[in-house]
């Protein structure tokens, strides 16, 4: 059963499309990135998804065993966490919890749980106007969580970070995983490989590709030969161009990436080729090419 | 709900409290309402060291009634008094709105009913303290250096102007939430205001049931008790202004988008 479920949800401001037509169903206990470029509608998708922004056409179906105002079961962060820089960290987070429906009592255990889980424990009580940005993110993250949501929404929680802040949200992610549902969106495509389970690629407005992160690897990763030679390979590469185990070649000078149908059939066949020892190879290996390349590719 | 209406009442008290609106309003208040009474009275003197009067000129100004002085105080509090609470507050929503800090506020089971109205209850109550604590200090040294004034046309007077201050900041938190540009929040409502004001005072006939004729109300209450032509039409009409403003103002700031379109 999934947690939440979209059909057909549009945007449109001024009549263009910022979300086109998206239909996501979010799995419960996963880790879902939304992954994108810039302006591929992420924020927007998002927005709708916890009520910030009404749709302009489609559905949002929250799970059924979880009634009433779906923000009750949700935790978000922004992009760019604005709070009020006057309350101490522990204020900010218990006024969230208290907003969100908890007794006092219960907010601030809830509270100081949180903070110590995403390590703030000792900068409690400071002003939030002090904190650095990797704290204010981490800040963002306990008020997120402080009336323990079903589903935390994370939009580009870590496209704003030094690497050190970086890696710190990033571990903080894989242990959040355990407790709840995580959605985020990100614009690298390593973090989204790092941490999740499924993944969406939007692309101007709509979903491109969907599926889980190993499915995804199994379907898109295929196997590649990278070939150094001394000699050009243009003449040999077009006559071997058209056998059927090659699906793809890229040649850059005297360097060459053939991706191919099955390992074993191609390098057999490769290392037999007369012609292409005669062009004094330099490199032979056997790799896999990474999302990466379908990233790109679909971006592009 | 009423729970939570609490915890954004608290959170407005507090922030007022830190960034001390509640010391510096009412300490405006009290200078404007004071600086009156004290004027009136060493105008003589004022005007005789300083104005440069020819020598044995005769100075023979008579002196001002004490319903003058208040009627003279309230005219303070209208300029300077509502410039500084219209600077105090115009931010109250459009401020979050543009900082974004309201985005984590709303995204929570936050209804939009209590976010306004525990920010309109704040603000009026920090206005009108300021208002009673200046009125009084002006009452004050009118009584004591010019004449008193009955007391029953000093409250009566003192209650229609709060209705009027009341208005103003349900007209200030009003545009505060349904426009961005604090700047057009405090234009519109000082404006408003001194429309409604100008209108009433050369048309009165027409204006009869404006919420501008309660200033001119609470004056000749103070003179003689009793309210001009129209004060029951004017302080109804004010009642249903404020209620119908606070509705259209949390009827549209429902329908609007909490999140701009960013990308």
């Amino acid at each position: 059963m999934s947690l939440i479920e979209t059909a057909r949800l549009t945007k449109k401001y001024n009549g263009n499309a910022a979300v086109d037509n998206v239909s996501l169903s979010i799995r419960e206990g996963m880790c879902t990135a939304l992954l994108g470029p810039n302006g591929a509608g992420k924020t927007t998708t998002l927005n709708m998804l916890t009520g910030l922004i009404k749709p302009t056409e489609g559905d949002i179906d929250f799970n059924k065993d979880y009634a009433g105002d779906r923000r009750k079961h949700i935790g978000y962060l922004p992009q760019h966490p604005k709070f009020y820089g006057w309350m101490t960290g522990e204020e900010y987070v218990s006024f969230s919890a208290e907003l969100a429906g908890l007794s006092k009592k219960k907010a601030k255990e809830s509270t100081n749980e949180m903070l110590s889980l995403v390590g703030l424990k000792e900068d409690r009580k400071k002003k939030v106007s002090g904190y650095s940005g990797g704290m204010k993110q981490r800040l963002g993250i306990a008020q997120a969580l402080v009336h323990e949501p079903k589903l935390v929404i994370l939009d580009e929680p870590v496209s704003a970070l030094d690497p050190i802040g970086r890696r710190e949200i990033l571990e903080l992610m894989k242990k959040l995983k355990q407790h709840t549902s995580i959605l985020f969106s990100t614009h690298v495509l390593h973090d989204a490989e790092e941490v999740s389970d499924d993944i969406f690629i939007m692309k101007k407005g709509k979903i491109i590709i969907e599926g889980g992160l190993s499915e995804l690897q199994r379907k898109y990763q295929q196997p590649a030969f990278f070939i150094e030679t001394e000699k050009a390979m243009d003449n040999w590469l077009s006559s071997i161009n058209e056998k059927s185990w090659i699906r793809q070649s890229k040649l850059d000078k005297k360097k060459l990436t053939l991706t191919v149908e099955d390992v074993d059939t191609a390098r057999d066949a490769l290392l037999k080729d007369p012609m292409l020892h005669k062009l004094k190879l330099l490199k032979f290996e056997v790799a896999k090419t990474s999302l990466e390349d379908l990233f790109m590719k679909v971006m592009r | 709900m009423m729970k939570q209406w609490g915890v954004l009442f608290k959170k407005e008290w507090t922030e007022s409290a830190r960034n001390f609106k509640w010391l510096w309003l009412p300490v405006v208040f009290i200078l404007l309402g004071v600086m009156q009474p004290l004027t009136s009275y060493y105008f003589a003197d004022i005007i005789e060291n300083f104005g440069g009067l020819p020598e044995g000129a005769v100075l023979d100004i008579p002196p001002p009634s004490g319903a003058e002085v208040l009627a003279g105080t309230l005219g303070q509090f209208s300029q300077i008094g509502f410039l500084v609470l219209v600077l105090a507050f115009m931010g109250t929503v459009a401020g979050e709105k543009s900082h974004g800090t309201h985005l984590m506020v709303l995204v929570k089971p936050v209804s939009y009913f209590n976010y306004l109205t525990a920010k309109w209850v704040h603000i009026l109550l920090i206005s009108l303290s300021s208002f009673v604590i200046g009125f009084a200090g002006a009452v004050y040294y009118t009584a004591l250096l010019i004449e008193t004034v009955p007391v029953n046309n000093v409250l009566s007077g003192g209650a229609v102007y709060a209705l009027w201050i009341t208005f103003f900041m349900t007209l200030v938190l009003c545009l505060s939430a349904l426009i961005k540009s604090t700047a057009i929040v405090a234009f519109g409502s000082l404006g408003t205001a001194l429309l409604m004001s100008v209108l009433s005072m050369y048309t009165p006939d027409l204006m009869k049931w404006s919420p501008g004729m309660l200033s001119s109300h609470s004056q000749m209450l103070f003179f003689s008790g009793n309210a001009g032509d129209g004060f029951w039409v004017s302080v109804g009409m004010t009642f249903i202004l404020i209620t119908g403003i606070m509705i259209l103002t949390i009827y549209l700031f429902n329908k609007k988008e909490v999140a701009g379109h960013t990308e």
